[in-house]
């Protein structure tokens, strides 16, 4: 039954009144961590999508014109991509989560609020360390980093690289252990494993990816700087070495990685499809299992990256395993697409991109399955059909959801809600840019051009014109994005505790929630995803009497003073 | 009968801190040992590209001396859990006593360790990886190592006891997780 009189206790209903100074500070609230992780996030986004830009310009022509050399080029991908996947999409996901898991469990703060503040500060220092590697010598082993590339070409930079990511890798395994123990202890009571919302679910099979497969990144790093700096050959086959370890070791990490930056992405599209078809989800199990299963199979798949340096029989394998991941995948977009079928569905920004996030990451994953199948991979191995298929696996999904889970938590972060028609001018220009990116980039890569060159055969222009002028888009899109955030959080109108009408947790108090989210200890509604029920309808109506809207104050002033006012 | 008691003297708070601190550190250690499978992922797979291990020519690690540590790092970490008891006995000469031989034991563990890992001499990868493995687990031994130190400090001055043990308990758990890296490491590199 439900009943809002006993559950939510006495949060306060007034915001919390921070500074911008507030979040360049040292704090251990697990929702200042989280928009620091986020605003970090976003800035390294910039700087990962200037870099994309230079690339895009570079190729407008088949010939160097930008870059002086090749090598110019390889640090512009290099650093490109591991600003984006260690700097953005991994930070960014941990900052979701660090505002909404204890929110979503009902908690005060996360396990070890000291431990949360340290692993955000290790990212900006990370990030610096990185960047500055290109007055050193920059990295320019692309973000897989294999020797004898990264042994023997690269400058310094590329020991700093490695010194960057394993401060990175730290951070992200501190982040984990954090988020386990938060989950496995910190539940309210009437909250089982099975009462959890989806994001939470996709946050521990995510930590759990982190915490077994980082370490071995570490170890990867380790050796890596040791060849480096100290004099050791565990790369160099001249000495006893062999380049395939760093591959092997890396991939073990590295593929995993993968699902850690898309899982929480398909947590937060669990969450917004739910919310805005005002439907149940369907198969709230099935999906949340599906997390597990794809961390559990990911780590049995990371050859099919090596295809073609592995010996024949070993391709196998590791070819049916890859394959496998396609069912637990599968599974979440049939129960999404179970639970849109006959909702009322809303075509916020948020869902928008949700929607986005089906269908792109739909593409994504059909490519993926074609690289999975050893023949097609000997083909497409290095061409740009694989990196069409990793944009549209970690853009058209993972920051897809990104851009869904700001429209849709940004009320509860800040009281406001984003412009929607700005938010629904940012999804036009973001779609279609991102879908003339990459979608071409299949047919360049069946065709034969390889990646990472910035040279390439004449025949392949017309189609990198294309694709250079829709990542122009691309970028200005993100623009909009920026704008409709800068505005909303200098003009924006308040909205109240629960714009959604969402019945996770994080909505049960006050938006943006007070100091430590909750005044006595919040009992959640029996089911996370319960709409179209009257109990539901009577526990939102509840929370809103709780948590009122604020009063318009412009209709009060244009009102006319009235007797008996 | 302990957690009765704890449970009587605790907070509701200092409980759940207490449970979320030692499910942190499970699963910190869970997480730290890949590390350690990594480095024996790669002595395996170095092992692959030669023709025989250790590679033609080269002598293979002598095994008495790190045996000899291996046992006494073993008993450390033995009255290192009987001291932890102690502590939470209130019984706290009886802690510093046991505490204080388990760390002497820990600091011989590492000179004898630091001695293989001074005098081998170079062999390629060999060598390599070795001084890899053990310099890397004789980091952690030396970080834990200090820790306890501290804690043995703090131990002087009365700081631990019944209702206050977790530094302790944490320390001797995290020297079980270099006791357990090391065995790890000691059955591959000298029995493998």
């Amino acid at each position: 039954m439900a009943s809002i009189t006993a559950p939510l206790g006495q949060a306060q209903t007034t915001a919390p009144g921070l500074k911008v100074s507030d979040f360049f500070r040292w704090s251990v609230d697990h929702k200042i961590i989280g928009i620091q992780y986020m605003a970090t996030a976003i800035f390294f986004f910039i700087v990962g999508g200037a870099l994309a830009m230079l690339i895009r310009w570079e190729l407008l022509t088949p010939t160097l014109d930008l870059m002086q050399n090749g090598e110019q080029y390889n640090t512009l991908f290099s650093i490109h991509a591991t600003v984006m996947i260690f700097l953005w999409i991994i930070p960014m996901f941990a900052g979701f989560g660090n505002y909404l898991v204890p929110l979503m469990l009902g908690a005060k703060d996360m396990a070890f609020p000291w431990l949360n503040a340290f692993a955000f500060w290790l990212i900006p220092p990370a990030g610096i360390l990185l960047l500055l590697g290109w007055f050193v010598g920059p990295a320019q082993a692309g973000w897989t980093s294999y020797p004898p590339l990264s042994t023997l070409y690269s400058g310094d930079g590329q020991t700093l690289w490695a010194m960057a990511l394993h401060l990175l890798g730290i951070s992200s395994i501190l982040g984990a252990i954090n988020f386990i123990v938060t989950i496995k202890n910190m539940r309210p009571q009437g909250m089982g494993y099975w009462q959890m919302p989806l994001f939470v679910w996709a946050i521990l099979a995510t930590s759990i990816i982190v915490v077994l497969a980082t370490p071995f990144l570490a170890g990867a790093l380790t050796l890596l700087i040791l060849d480096r700096v100290a004099g050791t050959s565990f790369f160099d086959p001249a000495n006893g070495g062999d380049a395939l370890l760093w591959q092997n070791v890396f991939w073990f990490y590295s593929h995993p990685a993968v699902y850690i930056m898309v899982l929480p992405g398909m947590g937060v599209i669990s969450e917004l499809l739910s919310v805005h078809s005002r439907k149940p989800i369907f198969g709230y199990r099935a999906i949340a299992l599906s997390s597990m299963a794809i961390a559990l199979v990911g780590f049995t798949v990371w050859a099919h990256h090596m295809f073609t340096s592995l010996t024949p029989e070993l391709r196998i394998p590791f070819m049916v395993t890859s394959m496998i991941i396609a069912v637990p995948t599968g599974i979440k977009i049939f129960s999404w697409l179970g639970t849109l079928w006959g909702g009322k569905i809303r075509f916020t920004s948020a869902m928008l991109f949700a929607l986005g996030f089906l269908s792109m990451f739909v593409i994504g994953g059909i490519s993926g399955v074609m690289l999975g199948s050893v023949p097609v991979d000997i083909h497409l191995h290095d061409t740009y059909f694989v990196v069409s298929h990793l944009h549209f696996v970690l853009y058209g999904g993972s920051v897809f959801a990104i851009f869904g889970g700001i429209y849709h938590w940004f009320p509860k972060m800040f009281g406001k809600k984003l412009d929607e028609r700005l938010g629904k001018l940012h999804f036009a220009l973001t779609y279609v840019g991102f879908f003339f990116t990459f979608f071409p980039q299949h047919i360049a890569g069946m065709l034969g051009m390889p990646r990472r060159v910035a040279v390439y055969d004449p025949q392949f222009q017309q189609i990198n014109v294309i694709i250079s002028i829709a990542s122009f888009v691309l970028g200005i899109a993100t623009f909009v994005l920026l704008y409709n955030i800068v505005v909303t959080l200098i003009a924006g109108k308040r909205v109240g505790a629960n714009p959604w009408r969402a019945l996770t947790l994080e909505w049960a108090t006050s938006s943006p929630p007070p100091a430590y989210n909750f005044i006595g200890d919040p009992v959640p509604f029996e089911d996370p995803y319960g709409y179209g029920t009257e109990e539901s309808v009577a526990y939102l109506d509840a929370l809103e009497k709780r948590f009122p809207p604020p009063v318009d104050t412009s209709a009060t002033l244009t009102r006319a003073p009235q007797s008996g006012d | 009968m302990q957690r009765d008691l704890l449970e009587q003297q605790l907070s509701r708070k200092e409980l759940q801190d207490l449970r979320n601190k030692r499910t942190g550190l499970l699963i910190f250690q869970i997480s730290w040992i890949m590390v350690f499978v990594c480095l024996v992922v790669v002595n395996w797979q170095l092992r692959f590209v030669t023709t025989t291990w250790p590679p033609p020519g080269v002598e293979k690690l002598p095994w008495t001396l790190p045996t000899l540590a291996t046992g006494l790092l073993l008993i450390s970490a033995f009255l290192a859990r009987r001291a932890t008891q102690a502590v939470k006995e209130n019984r706290n000469a009886q802690f510093l006593a046991l505490w204080r031989i388990a760390i002497a034991l820990g600091i011989a563990f590492v000179v004898l360790m630091a001695f293989e890992w001074v005098t081998l001499p170079y062999s390629q990868t060999y060598s390599d990886v070795f001084r890899t493995m053990t310099g890397f687990h004789i980091v952690h031994a030396l970080a834990i190592g200090a820790f306890m130190i501290n804690i043995y400090q703090g131990a002087r001055a009365g700081k631990y006891g019944q209702t206050n043990f977790w530094p302790v308990e944490g320390a001797t758990s995290l020297w079980y997780f270099v006791v357990v890296a090391w065995i790890l490491f000691y059955v591959v590199l000298y029995w493998i």
